[in-house]
């Protein structure tokens, strides 16, 4: 029994691991442009299968992620740039409008890659297990490598948006985007950095999270459900609540799954409910 | 002034011909436009409840298909594993659904734009899973099967398709007719002062959020009717009906049609599922289709087919005047 309070422990740790690197992406392009991309679990599985395929023909795992991750941030360019600019301003329109390219690109993956679930194989110096000190779990090694993936992200784009000029820029973009535009700071360009950073989050999470996950038809919502119930908890924009989002979620999807199956997913109702009842703007979210 | 005078009695002459139409309609179509009619009658009993929050409140719901479908299991669920006789099915699942919609109400009602659209994805995402993962209930992906539609007056709906032609007909009708009331009285008024300025009503001194609330239950109450003659015309239901395709089908649908209208809804249904029929004959492409399709009509004509014609009625009458 305690075995499986420790392992469903540490699989919620990896999958907010994989969550969060999936959901400051979203984070990261909400807050400046106010549109929520319903493309985001698309861009995931595409990224996914992409790497799949690099993956097949040249064998290196770490070729697979960047070519995955670059795959969707130029698709996530080209979207922003030929489809969201087309209704910029209104809010509404721009997530229809990604929430039908989310349709098309997912169906577009089922015509290339078929129907059947896949999954990337591990690389060789990732495979395995190890020990884990002081608790003395036998842990895949590739799982622990995904957690310091992720911890690798997050210093990585706090050093990104606190140090560098473009990241200083987004943040003030973040708080009062018509002050950056009057200043002189091209916004249209900035909107799409920001977008194709985002997307390329997503195509890097859905080739780490195709490695010990599946990669099928309908992943692409599953994955997005869960991204946005990370950011409703953590609150919509702020890279903090995305992390403490990430936690509470992939904690309790991976004891519900280990313990009450039949709910796992519907489960993730009731921290949703808690949270949008106290605090509607998210835990770490601003008054809107 | 001469002008709406006309306008209303094209509108009452429109009205006669299309009900003395759909009265007749079996007795001069084959049965194939019957079936065509009926289904096009309970998916727009659905479209109708998301377009009613979407003209009225300015709500654009990603959730509708989950009242929808909650009514179409407890349904299928009390009559094929209790057998309960007629009458209690649809009546628990109507007041089930509606009861979900009172608990989900109290997560939404707080939001709007964008954010209520993201919250109904996710919590209709949430019904779909249950659906589909609580197996021991529901039977998960295949689904319940064989639920027979009742005997009414000594006639089986099952076997006459025109006895339940006229069975879906009736509370069809009395759908458009709740909610084209509820429009047109001081609650519909409040909703739409709400949707163009929240501040000014909560100034007045109106319950925002109480408004709300109810319009919510409710849109879910016309969308549980629409579920339970879904599944007693097609037999079974299955995680499908609650699927995020069926939502954006009928988001799809009232975008055609034009959102803010109750005549659009249907309209738009009707052309949509027409459209289903066809394209499933032709391709197995459909979604990529519809994501087209929903790209395009979001892109170019986001009023819908009716909006777009009112729209240019009036240029039109402006240049006349």
């Amino acid at each position: 029994m305690s075995l499986l309070i420790g392992m469903s422990f540490l699989n919620g740790l990896t999958l907010a691991a994989l969550l969060f690197i999936t959901a400051s992406g979203l984070t990261l392009s909400f807050s400046l442009m106010r549109v929520v991309n319903l493309t985001h679990g698309a861009f995931y599985l595409a990224g996914g299968y992409i790497g799949l395929t690099v993956l097949k023909a040249t064998g290196n795992w770490a070729l697979a992620v960047l070519l995955g991750g670059l795959f969707t941030a130029v698709l996530a360019l080209v979207e922003e740039r030929f489809l969201l600019s087309w209704a910029r301003g209104n809010d509404l329109i721009e997530t229809l409008i990604s929430l039908s390219v989310a349709i098309i690109i997912g169906d577009l993956i089922l015509v290339v890659w078929g129907g059947n679930p896949k999954t990337i194989a591990i690389p060789k110096s990732l495979g395995g297990a190890v020990v884990i000190p002081v608790i003395g779990i036998i842990y895949p090694l590739y799982r622990i490598f995904m957690l310091g993936l992720a911890i690798f992200i997050i210093l990585g784009l706090w050093v990104f948006l606190k140090k560098t000029n473009l990241g200083i820029t987004i943040r003030a973009g973040v708080d009062n985007f018509h002050m950056v535009s009057a200043l002189g700071i091209n916004v249209t360009r900035l909107f799409t950095i920001v977008f194709g950073l985002s997307g390329g989050l997503a195509g890097i999470a859905g080739v780490v999270g195709g490695t010990f996950m599946m990669l099928g038809p309908g992943e692409d919502w599953r994955i997005l459900l869960l991204t946005l119930i990370v950011i409703i908890i953590g609150g919509m924009g702020s890279l903090s609540g995305t992390i403490v989002g990430a936690l509470i979620t992939g904690l309790i999807y991976s004891f519900a799954t280990a313990f009450i199956p039949q709910f796992s997913l519907f489960f993730l109702f009731l921290p949703v409910a808690i949270i949008l009842s106290i605090r509607p703007q998210g835990l770490f979210g601003k008054e809107a | 002034m001469n002008d709406k005078l006309s306008l209303n009695i094209w509108k009452i002459f429109f009205g006669i011909i299309s009900i003395s139409l759909l009265l007749t309609l079996p007795w001069w179509s084959s049965g194939y436009v019957v079936m065509m009619v009926i289904r096009i009658m309970y998916f727009g009993m659905l479209t109708m409840s998301l377009a009613f929050l979407a003209g009225e409140l300015g709500w654009v719901s990603l959730m509708q298909a989950a009242f929808f479908g909650i009514a179409g299991y407890f349904v299928a669920i009390l009559q094929t594993r209790y057998s309960l006789p007629f009458p209690i099915p649809p009546l628990i699942g109507i007041a089930m659904a509606t009861v979900a919609a009172a608990l989900f109400g109290l997560l939404v009602i707080r939001t709007r734009g964008i954010y209520f659209l993201m919250l109904t994805l996710v919590l209709g995402q949430l019904v779909w899973a249950l659906a589909s993962q609580w197996a021991s209930v529901t039977r998960g992906d295949t689904g319940i099967h064989e639920v027979y539609a009742p005997m009414l007056f000594g006639i089986s709906t099952a076997e006459s398709k025109t006895a339940f032609y006229f069975f879906n007909l009736i509370f069809f009708v009395g759908s458009i007719i709740f909610l084209a009331a509820l429009k047109r009285s001081p609650f519909g008024l409040m909703l739409r002062g709400i949707r163009d300025s929240e501040s000014r009503m909560r100034m007045l001194g109106y319950s925002v959020g109480l408004l709300r609330y109810c319009a919510f239950i409710f849109a879910a109450f016309v969308a549980a009717l629409g579920g339970v003659f879904f599944v007693y015309f097609t037999g079974l239901i299955n995680p499908h009906s609650v699927s995020l395709t069926t939502n954006v089908d009928t988001l799809l649908a009232g975008i055609l049609g034009g959102i803010n209208s109750l005549g659009g809804a249907i309209l738009g249904t009707g052309i949509l599922k027409m459209l289903d029929v066809w394209l499933s004959g032709v391709t197995k492409r459909y979604l990529l289709f519809m994501g087209i399709m929903f790209m395009l009509v979001i892109m170019f004509a986001p009023q819908g087919i009716v909006g777009t014609a009112k729209k240019r009625l009036e240029t039109k009458r402006k240049k006349t005047a």
